[in-house]
């Protein structure tokens, strides 16, 4: 094909690229090698100082990028083992299967932020339901204000809100696999659970996959239920690298830091996703 | 150790696929289940298997009653007509599959995987991956897995009807001469196919199946030569039996104003709306035979099919050699009408030229 007019319609889509991606990314270097802040706002050149001194002297970003790790892997861990013992459940035929469908994709068709709330009250320390149960065994557990606890409220209001995310697509997968393998299975004198485990588990790695991966980079976004929850706290024990982001660059006004930090956020998500990708497809598809 | 099943039934909807089958298999025999297809040959085998529950109705296999004992115990092998195989596993692990369910020692696990794929011809291929490859080769896996295990009851289910024609052959040949060699004497085999000719040769007990019916039982030598029924004489052949409506009288045999000498086994019928069968492979042509029209002639294979038409009357005719028509042609042919076989207006046999029912 040679068409001479072919950069013409090429344009926009290009154009569209350019201007909510490539500029932005390009933009977000060029910030981060300056010292834009409230007092200095303007685009100077400082060098790799911000990153200096996020390396060396910022231990609060890591920690919160560590916190992040734990929860994100965290949730889409129990989002895929929840998630799948669902899918599988309503893959049969079982009663009322289309309901169970249904029933269990409400926690996606809500506002995240709104449904938060809801938690908040939920596990409000004197006024919620939550420990109004629990009195009764004589225990008041202080679900946002503890700093181990209240990492563990985050995982459970996450794990509720995104596991329908899961079941979906480990639904949709469940129901595309042949039939054929399951049939020759039963013959071949596989009880149910070695099926499960010999089978459907393998045939299903390719989407696991892709699932977990999907998650993963969702999850290491959380921001809304935090910010909602626990405003990062206690102190900042619930603090994610989004969230302390926000926190230098919206809140204190340090542009050029924050750049900086995104930046080197966007290198490390990619390098270790592109790890986690690699090793997940060694471990699930032996190859 | 029999299975025997008495009065099967299942009617999933308005159509019954099994209905009142009942059967006494015996080990160490062939068992071939004929029929077109939709005629319930995959719900019988599937039934045995476990794989559907019939609405009512037995099957007993050793004395134990075979419906209460879930699929994965039940100790039969399966290949299917699709070439079903574990898509993630590569030959070896498929066909170890079986034996892995079951806690043997690796090292008999890796001579009885070696064994089969030996007697399947697929030496060197255990560590290629199903997709790579034929059709052929993929219904080769299944069938090793199918004879890894053992099993007392195997279960054939048109394995051949998806390959391609030399294929079919080829892997036909291998099927009798694993049959042939015992596949000890203690297990029961259980074919089914669409195809009589595939019938014939394996040449073991046949069972007729048409809507879910059994029609006739008999060794395959015996549904051919004496079809109980129109329906049977139509199944156990291909091209199906022509039928040609025809009246006796006078010993002559008479049709569409040709009238020919009737053979003694027919000589006695006289009755109304009696049909005559005569297969195609039993008319030839001849140069003063009788006039029939062209209406169509194919070839298959080194054969020649024609469809002939005269008045109300349609015929197939098969030749052993390649030979061109065109449409609208006028052929003449002969009756091997000693061959002829004659049915009661009902369908029944009336009269065969193998001695049954004479009269």
């Amino acid at each position: 094909m040679n068409f001479k007019h072919k950069y013409f319609f090429l344009f926009p889509g290009l154009f569209v690229l350019i201007g909510i991606l490539i500029f932005p990314i390009i933009f977000v270097v060029r910030l981060s090698l300056s010292g834009w802040n409230s007092y200095n706002p303007g685009l100077d050149y400082i060098g790799l100082e911000n990153y200096i001194r996020l390396f060396t002297d910022d231990p609060r970003f890591w920690e919160s990028f560590f916190r992040l790790s734990f929860l994100s892997v965290t949730t889409v861990i129990l989002q895929y083992v929840i998630g799948f013992a669902l899918a599988h459940m309503v893959w049969k035929d079982i009663k009322f299967k289309r309901f169970f469908r249904v029933l269990f994709l409400v926690p996606m068709m809500t506002t995240p932020v709104i449904m938060t709330v809801i938690w908040r009250t939920f596990f409000h320390e004197s006024l919620g339901p939550v420990n109004d149960l629990l009195s009764v065994f004589g225990v008041a557990p202080k679900w946002l204000t503890d700093p181990v606890i209240a990492k563990f409220t985050v995982i459970i209001v996450e794990v509720w809100q995104w596991t329908p995310f899961m079941f979906l697509l480990l639904l949709a997968g469940l129901l595309s696999l042949p039939k054929e393998p399951f049939l020759a299975a039963a013959i071949d004198g596989a009880s149910p659970i070695r099926k499960f485990i010999y089978v459907t588990f393998p045939l299903m790695a390719p989407i696991s996959i892709g699932a977990i991966i999907i998650r993963l980079i969702e999850a290491s976004k959380i921001m809304d239920t935090v910010y909602v929850l626990t405003s990062g706290g206690p102190g900042t024990s619930t603090e994610t690298s989004s969230f302390y982001i926000f926190i230098k660059g919206l809140r204190e006004f340090q542009m050029g830091y924050a750049a900086s930090m995104s930046f080197t956020y966007l290198i490390i998500m990619i390098i270790s996703l592109t790890i986690i990708a690699k090793v997940l497809t060694k471990v699930l598809l032996k190859e | 150790m029999d299975l025997v099943a008495n009065n099967l039934s299942y009617k999933p909807d308005d159509q019954y696929h099994l209905n009142e089958v009942s059967f006494n298999f015996k080990e160490g025999n062939l068992y071939t289940i004929l029929g077109r297809t939709l005629s319930g040959k995959t719900t019988l085998l599937k039934t045995i298997a476990g794989l559907l529950t019939p609405d009512s109705g037995e099957i007993e296999f050793d004395g134990k009653n075979f419906l209460k004992i879930p699929v994965w115990e039940r100790n039969v092998a399966m290949v299917y007509q699709q070439f079903i195989n574990y898509p993630h596993l590569n030959v070896f692990e498929n066909i170890a599959f079986p034996l892995k369910q079951r806690k043997i020692d690796q090292s008999i696990i890796n001579e009885k995987v070696m064994d089969a794929l030996k007697s399947v011809g697929l030496l060197g291929y255990e560590n290629r991956k199903i997709q790579e490859l034929s059709g052929g080769q993929q219904q080769r896996v299944s069938l090793a897995r199918s004879l890894v295990k053992n099993a007392k009851i195997l279960l054939l289910d048109e394995p051949l009807v998806n390959l391609d024609y030399k294929l079919r052959e080829q892997l036909r040949d291998e099927f009798k001469n694993l049959f042939s060699k015992g596949l000890a004497d203690e297990t029961i085999l259980i074919y089914s196919t669409t195809d009589p000719r595939e019938t014939m040769e394996l040449n073991g007990e046949v069972i007729v199946l048409d809507e879910g019916k059994v029609l006739q039982v008999g060794p395959a030598k015996e549904i051919f030569e004496n079809p109980n029924s129109l329906k049977v004489a139509e199944i156990s052949n291909d091209p199906p039996m022509n039928i040609i409506e025809a009246k006796i009288s006078d010993n002559q045999i008479r049709f569409e104003g040709i009238d020919v000498e009737a053979p003694q086994h027919l000589s006695k019928l006289t009755e109304e709306g009696l049909k005559i069968g005569l297969r195609s492979s039993d008319i030839e042509l001849n140069e003063n035979g009788h006039e029939f029209e062209v209406e169509l002639a194919e070839i298959s294979g080194s054969e020649t099919l024609l469809h002939l038409k005269r008045g109300d009357t349609k015929i197939i005719v098969s030749i052993e050699e390649v030979l061109n028509f065109k449409i609208h042609d006028k052929v003449k042919i002969n009756f091997k009408i000693d061959r002829a076989y004659a049915f009661h207006a009902d369908g029944k046999l009336a009269s065969s030229p193998f001695g049954g029912l004479n009269g």
